[in-house]
């Protein structure tokens, strides 16, 4: 164990990442609907100590309940319609919507349209757009962090 | 055995065997005891059956295949259902019943005469059970035998139809998903418990399915491309690889030395940033916070690696077909190897941390065992078949692709629980690095295929992906796209994941579910 976080720590300097000058407090909701997984993979890469996401006072929490922001990969497939907007019912107001990737933009979605409901403008008020295929982990944490997201949160309530 | 072998190609790699829906058990029987491997079985043909009403489509009639591998050698066995001739299928629910499948019999005579009816042959091999669903669901197909014919794609249905009754005193069902706590795909998992024990997990997935396969028809050859890669981002390179091959056997080709290790990288590539994903994700489900973080933080090391290669950090676009779609210079090559060394050396360390910790030991031994016959009657691919013992490595039998130098890991001890399919990955982490220091020596300028054979209707890819065996069938004019089939990895081992589950406790789940660390996205399509 020792040698682990000896090696966390030494790799936490050679990243190098800095210390955000304004902590925000942002919790985020993820749900998929029907992604192809890269976007969850850059997603979850956001909380590895090279980018680090929660040093921005962002979390990702475990229930729509508890969150500001509902961000929603893929391309809305038919099945996830509902479940989707549960989630976004669920949460307390106000609420912000985010689409991480191209897919769930709209953009170059690939399927039969009998199995999709997008584009998720249809369906929800999208807030933030973070657009790539998919979009690294320094833009969705970018978006994140620093699209204004949080003050809006906050003016919100 | 009965069958009639026409228009086999010319091809290096595929035979298509036509039988008949009275052969078709037979000729499963016999690819099974000549050692065939099965590797998916897919209806061709139309699909308005899911939308429309069924009237009117037995003028039609449809064809099943079948896909079994025998090494290198694939034979696709082929089956038309004609409608109205009664008399094939009464033949088949002699045999059926003569095969000790007590229900079979009646309702096979029952719905002879429809051109949609088959024998079921999930008795005698029970891996294609999802498969038989899919293609009921999908496209229409009835199976005479397959009794009850639960929903697998189609959700329209109520709890009953799609759940094992599961009854007794304390008896209850915990549901979760399809939305899940964490960033995790989407996906529906109903335990059937009495307190904390499972008893049985019904699975129900396909939320993801985005019809895939069906935008793929009448598209031309490099739409499916497209298609395949979007299927899965994490195993976007041993997919596109599969649909490739298939259509490079479809076309005739046959990849150059240069394209053989170009895609061998690749393919290598992303066992390495996947492996080191699920060894990491397994530290998650156990909550060792030190080997999650040291692990992603691997994982991110050799991502960044990738992305500077290949330019894509999940290597989209680099697979194409017939030419290789990336080179690396010298220089480059070089300082792939120095980080990938580097790399190997931190996780080998870190290996070691998580391998000699007690607590972390206590939590994946004797977990979520996968039993050598559970995995082969499950058809199990992969790191989880090897870790229950089961020598299922298609790398070995890859021509398309360049493992001369493929060592084979370190043995583990094939206990089938959480820690042996963890410490695979460590072992094969080792071997694929070795592997891509050897390759990354080579050139990789100026990849091609070469015509060496006619064009064959029907081309099959099959490629050792992290999670394993991943195979691709393509029907193809030469053009474009007939029938695309994809069936991964993670698609044939998610019936080994309810099953390594049964008998565990509820909270070891999220354990059990990240030592197979299947894709979603990949099996909903
Ligand atoms: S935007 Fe790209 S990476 Fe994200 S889910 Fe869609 S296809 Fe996958």
């Amino acid at each position: 164990m020792f040698v682990l976080l000896r090696q966390l720590h030494s790799d936490r300097k050679t990243a190098g990442i800095a210390r955000p000058a304004r902590r925000l407090s942002l919790a985020v909701r993820h749900v998929d609907a029907g992604s192809c997984n890269a976007c969850e993979h850059e997603l979850g890469a956001t909380a590895n100590l090279f980018y680090d996401l929660s040093r921005h006072g962002i979390t990702i929490t475990a229930s729509p309940r508890h969150a500001d922001v509902l961000l929603i990969t893929g391309a809305i497939t038919s099945r996830m319609v509902i479940p989707l907007l549960s989630a976004y019912q669920a949460m307390p107001e106000p609420r912000l919507v985010a689409a991480l990737g191209d897919c769930a933009m709209g953009l170059g979605v690939l399927g039969d349209h009998r199995d999709l409901a997008g584009p998720l403008e249809h369906l929800l008020p999208v807030d933030v757009r973070i657009p790539g295929c998919p979009p690294t982990p320094e833009q969705i944490l970018d978006a994140l962090a620093s699209s204004g997201l949080a003050g809006r949160a906050t003016t919100l309530r | 055995m009965g069958l009639v072998t026409k228009s086999a190609p010319q091809n290096p790699g595929t035979t298509l065997v036509q039988t008949t829906p009275s052969s078709w058990r037979e000729a499963h029987d016999s690819a099974i005891h000549s050692g065939g491997r099965f590797r998916g079985l897919y209806a061709v043909g139309p699909d308005e059956a899911r939308c429309s009403d069924r009237a009117g489509r037995d003028e039609t009639g449809t064809t099943i295949r079948s896909v079994f591998s025998f090494g290198d050698q694939v034979k696709v066995l082929s089956a038309r259902a004609v409608p109205g001739r009664s008399g094939e299928l009464r033949g088949a629910g002699a045999s059926l019943a003569g095969a000790s499948a007590a229900p079979a019999g009646a309702s096979v005579t029952g719905a002879s005469g429809s051109g949609w009816t088959f024998p079921s042959i999930v008795d005698i091999l029970p891996a294609a059970a999802w498969d038989e669903r899919e293609a009921h669901d999908l496209y229409g197909v009835d199976f005479a035998g397959h009794v009850p014919m639960r929903p697998l794609i189609s959700h329209s249905d109520c709890l009953k139809s799609w759940t094992v009754p599961v009854v007794g005193a304390g008896t209850h069902q915990v549901a979760v998903g399809p939305i899940h706590a964490g960033v995790i795909e989407s996906g529906h998992f109903r335990f059937h418990v009495v307190g904390e024990r499972v008893l049985h997990l019904d699975l129900r997935l396909f939320y993801n399915h985005r019809g895939l396969e069906r935008a793929a028809v009448g598209a031309p050859l490099d739409t499916g491309l497209a298609i395949v890669q979007r299927a899965c981002g994490a195993c976007a390179v041993s997919n596109t690889l599969a649909f490739a091959q298939a259509c490079e056997e479809v076309l005739g080709l046959w990849p150059d030395a240069a394209l053989k290790t170009q895609r061998t990288v690749l393919v290598e590539l992303e066992r390495l940033y996947n492996h080191l994903n699920d060894i990491g994700a397994i530290c998650a489900g156990i909550g060792f916070a030190p080997g999650t973080m040291a692990f992603a933080a691997l994982k991110e090391r050799a991502q960044r690696l990738i992305g500077r290669l290949t330019g894509h950090r999940f290597m989209f676009g680099t697979i194409q077909i017939a030419k290789g779609a990336f080179c690396l210079a010298g220089g480059e090559r070089r300082e792939a190897r120095q980080e990938l060394r580097s790399i190997g050396e931190d996780s080998m360390r870190s290996w070691r941390e998580v391998l000699f910790n007690t607590s972390v030991q206590n939590r994946v031994t004797a977990v979520g065992v996968l039993d050598a016959s559970s995995a082969a009657r499950f058809g199990t691919v992969g790191p989880a078949a090897r870790a229950s013992g089961i020598p299922a490595d298609t790398r070995s039998e890859s021509p398309r692709l360049d493992y001369r130098e493929l060592q084979p890991p370190s043995p583990v001890d094939p206990t089938g629980d959480v820690a042996a399919r963890m410490a695979l990955r460590a072992a094969e982490l080792e071997t694929t690095l070795a592997l891509l220091d050897t390759l990354l020596r080579c050139d990789l300028h100026d990849a091609t295929a070469g015509a060496v054979a006619e064009g064959s209707p029907v081309g099959v890819g099959v490629v050792e992906g992290p999670r394993g065996a991943t195979t691709c069938i393509v029907e193809s004019d030469g053009t474009t796209i007939q029938r695309l089939h994809l069936r991964t990895a993670s698609y044939a081992n998610w019936p080994a994941v309810a099953h390594a589950t049964a008998g565990n406790l509820l909270p070891d789940f999220p354990l059990v579910n990240k030592s197979f660390e299947l894709c979603y996205a990949c099996s909903d399509r």
